[in-house]
């Protein structure tokens, strides 16, 4: 478990990270930010790349910024220093809330926000709670910058709408006032979710949903947006019995693979379960923060 | 049952007073581990020192049609590249206690043939561990793929292709044993309960893998090793005839476990790997096997068992006779043999009066790691079993499980229990009252009550079991009609020295730290003897060349051995003294009593000599004593197994093998989401009783820790090999161990029953809270799923199979 030769640098500008992607493209470069998914791969040499980019002194990438519209997470924004910043518990608790499930202690004082979203595990939390608060991703790259929606940004398994050249910058999330709720299923504390459940919905005084955005992670290959219960949830006071078969509309086509953890009729079984109790503890919140 | 003479030892009359025996004291080991200064093989550097890594199968079975080294040797940094056939000439097979160690050849690499996932089939020999793994990718293997056998009950058809060709089956082992008569109990009965259950494999997980640092003296052709396993004091021919020397010319130097749970125990692979290796490269080198390394081919799986079981009882509840049928998957080697199951009789009928016994166990090879030892050793199986059955029996009876329990309990002492093994004390309803009480029984039965009223599912589990401890290796051998051994004593050894300032060292043999706690425990023994302060007591441990004859920590049996050793040692070295204070106070030695850490003259305090004045008398002016002293102040004694006897001929009685009897009651309280199948608790007692506590903490530690590793089986751990014969599981990714966010913290309870035959009454606990918590929780998520109709006799009970069982049950969501 000892990974295989590679060079290093550690840059501390943007320009010149992208320059050393670029300049050694034949290496099969790759960026290390908190290295607790990177490293595991290469000890494991599942991942060989031949060069390493470290951002860890690149600046300008550590920064949490909240406006009046958005909350912007520098990539490499340690896991808790999110999770123990003020900005983004007002800006995005769903994040916040989703970051108690992520890992342990000690792999999230290394662990970066943008790692774990350009990392793109599909039992990830971080991607879910990207798909379903709509974040914008900004790339770096030889290009110039560009930003892509979080809609567009997981393409498979540990994959993404990232360039080899480029490099993962900021994730934006817009402010949504209402209730959210982040649960989920993990083997043990700490592991990755066998099923997570990411809700951002809101409710006027009269308790009709006006919106609802609820992504699952750990039924397919990237995370998913559950837009079936969304749409039937918007519109409606739910119950009880509405909250079950807004459920059942996006249970029912899930497929699932089984693994080790449990068999596709499991994932199903969970997912149906934290579904109903995500969207009743984010209606209880957004109804009593009304 | 066969009538066989049945001695035993003389009772023991045990001090009543005690100073240090039964006291918490701080553990006197923890100092050095807390502060990260253990000492384990991968802090040992030795000037020069290379770095094996090991190639290994990625299939279950295969032919070796070609290995080529040449690019890997070429490699950077590249000392020596070792293939299995140029092993087999370097090394002989290794040490191998199974049925029929020359069909089954285990060697330290694969020759020919590779045989599960993961076994070892090249070894690169480099200036560090980087080199070595690159130069691993450069080994070329072409393998012809065989057919796997993965599952055990078709591993046992005619036809199924076969894991070692010379045995001419996977059958390693098939005997059934009849205790009394079972086909009259049964016939008798009023009520038969059947089962079939079925236990997956796990394994202890150490922080610390197994490995070994070599030196090869080339002047002698000898060998220093050091193993994080244990020393072999007493075995040490056997590491030496896999090596091809003489014993007396290999050195074994005992490193702490870093966590053992028995998945250390006589583990002989790295240390031959890392000898041979250094031997051929004439430097020292380390083989520390990496975590994929360890789980796949550690050698030390656990159980992996299908059971088939009845039941006999009358209607009132009274437990007549069981029949057991067990497949046992043993892997791909079976290196222990089936003393898994020789574990089980030890106390096959738990705490009751079971009167007659049937085992039939089949021992079946398959391509997978092969198991070695894991906490309980396949006793903590055998509790589960029973528990379930018992538990099944009260459920078709309409009893309650305290209830059933009670009515058969064995209260009379010593009893032979129908496998010929004897308990020697204990008080069952002790132990079941205070755990009732502690866990608060009756409370959580009105709480489950509630919360099925309110569509909540809460479960108590309650299960009383045994904790057999200090084997015998009888266990070994009365498998075979013809054991060519007589009665074996498992000896351990301790040797004290007191020095000429009075100050106390103890020599332990056979293994370094284990994980246990031997250094605390010898120290408030030898406190016990001298009336001095335990953390005041060095104890050191001896390599195996200058070592006297040990055996090693296993089946709960260090604390009793040592205890047998230092109260040895400790009256040599009081006679001794004796007569030198004598000398001293021109006193009779006979008038001399101890007191008070010296000799006094009976009934005249101001007439005395303490130990130091003593020993600095003896150390340094041996002139002023009689001719026949010799100077100084050390004494040593071998304590051998003191209670096992014979199998009788015929094997119905098995003789005494696993004497000192341990109990405990669990009573886990937990609550099944029946939508996700996720299990978590809401309390958990647990109280034990091995004998005369030596310090009741560190006991409680057992308990907790072991407890937790229960928990693991019961509910989160299992290796798993898919269809194809892969391990999927070679990763805590995929293997989840339980942390302390899972683990409860337990209410523990202590009884003490001290055994009449050991020192103090000690009894061995150090497996205990994992004989227990499988059987206990998986009580507990039954009797959860009861009003559900639901009923899981398979572990670990993991959401999946939890979800499984309720939806074929028809609870789809
Ligand atoms: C024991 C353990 C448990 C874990 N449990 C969980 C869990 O429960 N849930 C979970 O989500 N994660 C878990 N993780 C993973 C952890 O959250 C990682 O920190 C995260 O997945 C990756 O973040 P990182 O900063 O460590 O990235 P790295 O490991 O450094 O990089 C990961 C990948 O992302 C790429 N990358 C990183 N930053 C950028 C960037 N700015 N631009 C472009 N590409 C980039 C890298 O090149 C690499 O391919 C666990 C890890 C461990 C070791």
């Amino acid at each position: 478990m000892k990974p295989a030769a590679f060079d290093y640098a550690a840059p501390t500008r943007l320009a010149d990270a992208i320059d050393l992607l670029v300049a050694h493209a034949d290496a099969e470069p790759r960026v290390l930010a908190g290295g607790q998914s990177l490293v595991p791969l290469m000890n494991f040499r599942l991942a060989q790349p031949g060069f390493l980019v470290d951002l860890q002194h690149v600046d300008g990438l550590s920064d949490i910024r909240l406006t009046d519209d958005e909350l912007v997470i520098g990539a490499m924004v340690r896991q808790s220093t999110a999770e123990e910043s003020a900005d983004a518990a007002a800006g995005a608790p769903l994040l916040v809330e989703a970051l108690g499930h992520v890992a342990h202690p000690p792999i999230r004082n290394s662990g970066t926000i943008g790692g774990s979203i350009a990392h793109a595990d599909p039992s990830a939390e971080l991607p879910a709670v990207a798909l379903a608060l709509d974040a914008t991703m900004t790339a770096a790259g030889p290009g110039g910058e560009r930003r892509i929606p979080a809609a567009e940004f997981f393409r498979g398994p540990f994959e993404t709408a990232l360039g080899p050249d480029e490099i993962l910058t900021e994730v934006r999330l817009p402010r949504r006032p209402g209730g959210h709720a982040f649960v989920e299923h993990a083997r043990t504390h700490g592991g990755f979710a066998v099923v997570a459940v990411a809700v951002d919905l809101a409710v006027d005084d009269a308790g009709t949903v006006t919106r609802a955005a609820i992504a699952l992670s750990g039924v397919g290959p990237t995370p998913i947006r559950a837009t079936a219960t969304e749409q039937a949830l918007v519109g409606t006071v739910p119950d009880a019995e509405s909250i079950r078969s807004a459920v059942a509309a996006t249970v029912a086509v899930l497929s699932p693979a089984g693994d080790v953890h449990g068999s596709s009729e499991t994932k199903v079984d969970m997912a149906r379960s934290y579904l109903r109790r995500g969207i009743e503890l984010a209606l209880d919140r957004a109804a009593s923060r009304r | 049952m066969t009538t066989v003479d049945r001695p035993t030892p003389p009772v023991r009359t045990h001090k009543a007073e005690r100073t240090w025996v039964g006291k918490s004291i701080r553990r006197v080991e923890d100092p050095r581990f807390l502060r990260g200064r253990g000492g384990y093989i991968a802090d040992l550097v030795l000037p020069g020192m290379l770095h094996a890594a090991v190639l290994r199968s990625p299939h279950p079975h295969a032919r070796i049609v070609s290995i080529d080294t040449s690019r890997a040797e070429a490699a950077p940094g590249v000392h020596a590249v070792v293939t299995g056939a140029q092993a087999a000439e370097l090394t002989d097979p290794l040490p191998d206690f199974g049925p029929n160690p020359a069909a089954h050849t285990w060697r330290c690499l694969a020759v020919d043939k590779v045989r599960y996932v993961g076994e070892g089939v090249a070894v690169v020999v480099a200036d560090d561990r980087y080199l070595a793994e690159d130069a691993l990718e450069l080994i070329d293997v072409e393998y012809e793929p065989l057919p796997p056998v993965v599952d055990p009950l078709a591993a046992l058809a005619d036809d199924a292709p076969l894991v070692h060709e010379p045995l001419g089956s996977n059958c390693a082992y098939d005997r059934t044993f009849e205790f009394g008569d079972v086909a009259g109990d049964f016939e008798r009965a009023d009520v038969v309960v059947t089962d079939q259950l079925r236990w997956h494999r796990s394994g202890g997980q150490p922080l610390e893998t197994v490995g070994a640092v070599a030196e090869h003296d080339p002047a002698t052709g000898g060998f220093r090793v050091h193993t994080n396993s244990l020393s072999f004091t007493s075995y040490l021919f056997m590491v030496a005839t896999a090596l091809k020397i003489p014993a007396n010319r290999l050195d074994i130097v005992p490193m702490p476990a870093g966590g053992s749970f028995g998945s250390k125990l006589f583990v002989t692979k790295p240390l031959v790997i890392a000898a041979m290796c250094a031997r051929l490269t004439g430097r020292p080198v380390r083989y520390l096997e990496d975590r994929v390394d360890n789980m796949a081919n550690c050698d030390h799986h656990g159980s992996d068992r299908h059971y088939d079981v009845r039941m006999a009882l009358t209607r009132d509840g009274k437990i007549t006779a069981i029949d057991i049928d067990t497949v046992d998957d043993y892997g791909a080697y079976i290196q222990f043999g089936v003393g898994h199951h020789g574990n089980a009789l030890a106390q096959v009928v738990g705490p009751y009066t079971i009167g007659s016994v049937r085992y039939r166990v089949r021992a079946v090879l398959t391509n997978k790691n092969q198991q070695g030892a894991y906490r309980g050793f396949g006793s903590e199986v055998n509790n589960w079993m029973l528990e379930q059955m018992v538990d099944k029996a009260a459920r078709e009876l309409g009893m309650d499980p305290v209830e059933i329990r009670r009515r058969n309990f064995i209260r009379s002492f010593p009893h032979f229990i129908p496998t010929g093994n004897v308990y020697d004390s204990g008080d069952y309803d002790a132990v079941l009252d205070k755990t009732l009480e502690l866990g608060r029984y009756e409370h959580w039965r009105e709480v489950q009550e509630q919360a099925r009223a309110e569509g909540r599912y809460i479960g108590i589990g309650l299960i009383t079991a045994q904790e057999r401890s200090v084997f015998s290796a009888t266990e070994f051998w009365f498998w075979f009609d013809e054991p060519g051994a007589p009665v074996t004593s498992m000896p351990e050894s301790v040797t004290l020295k007191v020095d000429a300032t009075g100050a106390i060292t103890a020599t332990l043999y056979s293994c370094a730290f284990w994980g246990n706690s031997p250094e605390t425990m010898v120290a408030q023994l030898v406190a016990e003897e001298f009336d001095c302060d335990p953390h005041d007591v060095s104890v050191v441990y001896q390599s195996s060349k200058n070592g006297l004859p040990a055996t090693g920590p296993g089946g709960s049996r260090t604390t009793v051995m040592l205890a047998g050793a230092v109260e040895g040692a400790s009256a040599k070295i009081k006679e001794k003294a004796r007569r030198a204070a004598a000398h001293l106070l021109e006193a009779d030695p006979d008038d001399l009593e101890w007191r008070d850490g010296g000799f006094e003259v009976r009934g005249v305090p101001e007439k005395r000599k303490t130990l130091s004045e003593i020993a600095i008398m003896l150390h340094l002016f041996k002139h002023s004593f009689d001719e026949d002293v010799e100077s100084g102040l050390e004494e040593s004694k071998v304590f051998d197994h003191p209670y096992t006897t014979m199998p009788s001929a015929d094997r119905k009685d098995l003789g005494v093998f696993y004497p000192f009897m341990g109990h405990a009651c669990h009573l886990p309280v937990v609550e099944v989401d029946v939508e996700t199948g996720v299990v978590t608790f809401l309390d958990y007692a647990a109280v034990h009783d091995c004998g005369t506590l030596v310090n009741p903490r560190s006991l409680a530690g057992h308990i907790q820790g072991g407890t937790a590793q229960g928990i693991g089986t019961a509910l989160y751990e299992e290796f798993v090999y898919g269809p194809d014969g892969q391990l999927q599981t070679t990763s805590y990714l995929d293997y989840p161990i339980p942390t302390s966010l899972e683990v409860p913290e337990l209410k523990i309870g202590h009884v003490e029953t001290p055994s009449p035959w050991t020192p103090h009454g000690i009894k061995g606990g150090g497996e205990g809270g994992r004989m227990m918590a499988p059987a206990a929780i998986n009580a507990a998520v039954n009797d959860a799923l009861a009003p559900l109709g639901v009923r899981i006799t398979e572990l670990p009970l993991t959401p999946d199979r939890i979800r499984a069982a309720l939806r074929a049950a028809g609870h789809g969501s």
